[in-house]
């Protein structure tokens, strides 16, 4: 058993927790409007943890993600997609093959598994603490339950926005000091991924006037 | 010399942005100039990276490795413009006139995304790069808004989307291992990673090596993350699918080469080669079973190049210098070879309407030209001598058994020749029958067709390619053999 | 300087008190025998007026002036002077359940730390474990009396308050593992020890999630919104409520009784050994105890508040949705061990 962390890691822990519970939350929204919001407060979290990150460790590029990474992820992301559930008119609720139960005890063994895994690395940071490595991970496996378990489009979607905060998360802890064009070109490549979703979201619903994936099963063999 | 990379790397994007102003007919002449071009510089380049390492700023680099991926990607560049110049059809009008603007930009700006990953110095910008290809070509699969292509393009982005998010995981692991070596701040440049492998963290490295090939694998068409190739390849705009299968699939084995090269350094040959291997046999024996029952072209051609990309991956795990001679003249011809097969499925579909193989036949009488030239594609791609991939096929079994992996290169064979039979059945069914009047069994019988071809372009563009193939397996010229033997050694022995 | 020797009885019992004078301020050591007996009374008398205030306070909150906050008294004092009625089917079971459940309820006081730092003589007679057990066997037993009526509504609060309860067991096994992984024991003292001896430990996730399943685990158990109903009689959502349709009388008082100090001990365990363990005595001082007392009341009733706030901000859930509450509280039960792994946590 490891000793007590000191009170910055334990509070910066359990900010990172948030971002995994939020994850879980998601799996549960049945309503794909909150979904989008629970990204959105995601997000939010996120860049809070950054900005923790930069002002403990005086690393002054981290402002300027933090800040971009909010413009774009809290705000412009969310939005685009809202817009588009307003513009598509039906399926404000998504579907999924299992019940939320069962969904959540199966993304608690897939987290366990990251939890595991990635706590037998021995990765030391000074940033933040080892275990917000070990809860990134599980966020991008809980992302991908998400992906895996829900059939419509807007929900696929955000479970790969929100596997890129998990990234993110991960990136802070191991990676705050890259350069900070690299990050900008990351974020940027973001953007760029979020617009082409968008536009395939829009050529989907606009094709078959839903936004369910369970049609999408023409192309087999 | 760096000009040179410098031009390479504005050129495609200065012409993707013109094409989209410009009428349609003068970007098919632009873009066939942008792409002989491109080719021309990437081969001018080879007698200088034979010797040294071109680098242009920090930015960019070429080193052999990197340039016999961009002489792949120049060359079908080059070869499908061509094409697409006799393939398209546009209708008169405004609608017309958007999709071919959308396509000519696009087409571009994807040769562009796909020319600068080899040249970009660091693992941070690989990413960067594979991320803007794969967005620039879902783009392109959804172009011909048909229901086939929207779903197609949905999966291609969400999937692909994943593997590159954990591809992101795995750089950022990585440059954790070199934190360790390097301290706090540095760029992950390659040849810095490749100094500092050594001393690496090994379980780190280990992490970073299979969420890499995951991650890039799924952009790669390894089995089991190959879900969206067959159908993002046979719903795309043929040359686009010409570009996906010959050069897209390449660009991410070499992405995932440069991680290999780290982590063979650090771990040593085994675990990297046994990962690699894997993949690999997983990734030809579905394609091989798959390939026995198709019912479109191509499709079927899209799980040939699963297979071939499972055929790279072994022959990388074979490790030996012949074999790794063996993949990367199999990446330079399995380019040539796929690009000419998509063109001739192009011109298939053109003449017959359809890409379903049961409503075609009688190609060869149908398409004087291009009916031969697509049946000897087909036949290279199988590993027919004299063509390229023969002898890359036959480097890389050479090398497996140099290197006893002996039961290895024996079931190799024996799938490869199961896709074979696959491959060889459907051609010689749409192809090498007589003439339509003779039944079948197609929604509404064959298609029957007037002989003669559907545009010169098209034949042009498959001589070009075959022509090639026949270079590369009958003899290849000192400088291309010089270049390949480079490259070889620097990904074949780690450097102490 | 004098010392007096003062007997006085109580409830049969004898207890020595000393005076001593210590720099001219008069304090008094209780025997820890007392102090431990004080804990039971405390509970047993404090639940009905930790019940009456909250009751009082939700009506407050929903605009009405709310019942008077000594009702719980009377309650029981009318219920004692009433009669106990049975039904034709039941058996001796359906008045023993009662009474094993209210012996339970006296028990599980002696064993967690309701107003000292310090573990008491019979306190190390079982851990948080053996607390959960006896709590368990209080709720087995009322449910078994429900059943026993052969009464329809009876029977159904009965065997869901079982269901129920058992799918909220892993929870509470994962809270008393988080507590064990950080104090290397499961004596509910050493939580509290280890949670008031620095800011750090208050914050740590482990702590923080197990203290978050445990508030849920409560609300469940309690039987408040959003799985139940607290107040009013809707027989179809009814679960814990259900279980004493259809006692009455004496046995109907027991029930209440028990019910009150079953929630009392409850928020005790949630504010003494996670929340907020400070205010209790450290020492046998009649003056830290009697501070102990109010201050375990006061953190009781502002826990109540917070409760009575949940009751009027949501409401009940579905029965069938009940799992993904349950679902929930187990992830963050769950969460709170992980983290742990994890390192550091």
């Amino acid at each position: 058993m490891t000793g007590t962390p000191s009170t910055y890691a334990g509070v910066a822990d359990v900010v990172a927790v948030l971002v995994l519970l939020t994850e879980f939350a998601m799996l549960r929204a049945p309503l794909l409007r909150s979904q989008v919001r629970l990204y959105a407060f995601q997000s939010f979290v996120v860049t809070v943890l950054a900005i923790v990150v930069a002002a403990t460790h005086h690393i002054p590029e981290l402002y300027a993600l933090a800040a971009f990474s909010l413009a774009l992820k809290v705000i412009l992301v969310p939005g685009l997609v809202l817009r588009l559930l307003r513009d598509a008119d039906t399926d404000l609720a998504g579907s999924s093959t299992l019940g939320v139960a069962s969904m959540i005890l199966i993304a608690i063994a897939v987290s366990a598994f990251g939890f595991f895994t990635v706590g037998s690395l021995q990765v030391h940071s000074n940033a933040l603490p080892t275990s917000a490595l070990a809860i990134a991970a599980a966020v991008v496996l809980v992302a991908f339950v998400l992906i895996i378990l829900r059939s419509d489009v807007v929900s696929q979607a955000i479970g790969f926005f929100s596997l890129e905060n998990g990234v993110s998360v991960a990136s802070l802890v191991v990676a705050s000091g890259l350069p900070l064009v690299v990050d900008v070109a990351f974020l940027f490549d973001l953007l760029v991924a979020v617009v082409v979703f968008g536009v395939i979201m829009r050529v989907h619903h606009g094709r078959g006037k839903t936004l369910s994936t369970e049609e999408l099963d023409r192309l087999r063999g | 010399m760096s000009a040179i990379l410098i031009v390479i790397v504005s050129l495609p994007f200065a012409i993707a942005v013109a094409t989209y102003f410009l009428p349609v007919a003068l970007s098919k002449v632009v873009t066939v100039v942008s792409g002989v071009t491109v080719f021309g510089l990437s081969v001018a380049l080879i007698p200088t990276v034979v010797h040294t390492q071109v680098a242009a700023g920090s930015l960019l680099r070429a080193d052999a490795l990197s340039l016999v991926f961009l002489v792949a990607v120049g060359f079908l560049y080059g070869a499908t413009a061509i094409f697409a110049g006799g393939y398209l059809h546009l209708e008169q009008g405004p609608a017309g006139n958007r999709y071919g603007r959308r396509f000519y930009a696009g087409l571009n700006l994807f040769c562009w995304a796909m020319a600068v990953t080899p040249l970009v110095n660091g693992l941070a910008l690989l990413w960067v790069a594979i991320e803007i290809t794969t967005v620039v070509s879902a783009l392109l699969v959804a172009l011909d808004d048909t229901e086939g292509s929207t779903e197609a393009a949905w999966k291609y982005v969400l999937l692909a989307s994943l593997g590159l998010g954990i591809a992101l995981l795995a750089t950022i692991i990585m440059y954790y291992a070199g934190t360790t070596v390097f301290g706090g701040a540095y760029n992950l440049s390659y040849a810095k990673l490749l100094v500092g492998a050594h001393h690496f963290p090994p379980d780190v490295v280990r992490l970073a090596y299979v969420l890499a090939v995951l991650g890039f694998g799924t952009k790669m068409g390894l089995v089991p993350v190959h879900t969206w190739l067959p159908d993002a390849h046979s719903e795309a705009p043929t040359p686009v699918s010409a570009l996906l299968s010959g050069s897209l699939l390449a660009v991410s084995f070499y992405a995932i080469l440069r991680y290999f090269q780290i982590a063979e350094r650090t771990l040593g040959p085994t675990f990297p080669r046994d990962i690699l291997l894997v993949f690999g046999i997983a990734s030809l024996l579905l394609a091989a079973l798959y390939l026995l029952k198709q019912r479109d072209l191509k499709r079927l051609l899209a799980y040939s190049s699963v297979e071939h990309m499972g055929i790279l991956a072994i022959g990388t795990s074979f490790g030996a210098p012949v074999a790794i001679t063996g993949v990367l003249l199999h990446v330079l011809a399995h380019a040539a070879a796929k690009g000419t097969a998509f063109f001739g499925a192009g011109s298939v579909v053109r003449k017959f309407g359809t890409k379903d193989m049961t409503r075609i036949r009688g190609g060869i009488g149908a398409l004087p030209w291009s009916g031969p030239m697509l049946v000897a594609a087909i036949l290279a791609l199988s590993a027919l001598p004299p063509f390229g991939i023969f002898r890359s096929e036959f480097l890389i079994v050479s090398g497996g058994l140099s290197n006893s992996r002996d039961w290895v290169a024996a079931i190799f064979l024996v799938l490869v020749t199961v896709a074979f039979f696959g491959l060889s059945w459907y051609t010689t069914q749409t192809m090498l029958t007589p003439d339509a009047q003779s039944s079948v069994d197609g929604e509404g019988g064959a298609v029957i067709v007037k002989k003669g071809e559907p545009s010169i372009s098209i034949v042009v563009s498959m001589a070009i390619g075959l022509v090639a193939l026949t270079i590369l397996g009958v003899h290849i010229p000192s400088q291309l053999s010089q270049l390949l033997d480079h490259a070889t050694s620097e990904l074949a022995s780690p450097r102490k | 300087m004098g010392t007096a020797r003062t007997a006085l009885r109580a409830d049969g019992l004898y207890m020595n008190v000393k005076f001593v004078e210590v720099r001219g301020l008069a304090a008094t050591v209780i025997a820890p025998q007392v102090v431990q007996a004080l804990q039971v009374l405390t509970i047993l008398c404090g639940a009905p007026l930790v019940s009456g205030i909250i009751a009082h306070m939700e009506g407050r909150l929903q605009g009405r002036r709310g019942p008077r906050i000594l009702q719980p008294y009377y309650d029981l004092i009318k219920l004692f002077r009433k009669e106990n009625l049975v039904t034709e089917e039941s058996s001796w079971v359906f008045l023993a359940g009662p009474v094993i459940a209210f012996g339970c309820y006296l028990i599980v006081p002696l064993l967690i730390p309701v107003l000292t730092t310090f573990g008491l003589p019979l306190g190390y007679m079982g851990d948080i474990l053996g607390g959960g057990f006896i709590l368990a066997l209080a709720g087995f037993a009322v449910a078994l009396a429900g059943t026993e009526s052969g009464a329809p509504y009876a029977q159904l609060g009965a065997s869901r308050a079982m269901t129920f309860g058992a799918l909220i067991e892993p929870t509470i096994l994962f809270v008393v593992f988080t507590v064990a992984l950080i104090t290397s024991t499961d004596l509910p003292y050493a939580l509290a020890a280890t949670v008031r001896s620095s800011a750090s430990e208050i914050v740590r996730p482990g702590h923080v999630l197990a203290a978050l399943a445990f508030f849920l685990v409560v609300l469940v158990d309690t039987g408040r919104i959003p799985v139940e109903t607290h107040s009013g009689t809707l027989e179809f959502g009814m679960i814990d409520e259900g279980r004493t349709l259809e006692h009455s009388g004496p046995a109907l008082a027991l029930l209440k009784w028990g019910s009150a100090m079953k929630q009392l001990i409850l928020y005790t365990i949630l504010i003494n050994v996670f929340v907020a363990p400070w205010g209790l005595a450290a020492s046998g001082d009649v003056g830290a105890v009697l501070l102990a007392i109010l201050a375990l009341l006061g953190k009781a009733v502002v826990v109540g508040l917070v409760f009575a706030l949940i009751d009027n901000s949501f409401s009940k859930l579905r029965l069938f949705k009940i799992t993904e509450f349950i679902a929930a509280a187990f992830l963050l039960a769950g969460l709170g061990v992980l983290v742990f792994f994890a390192g550091g946590g």
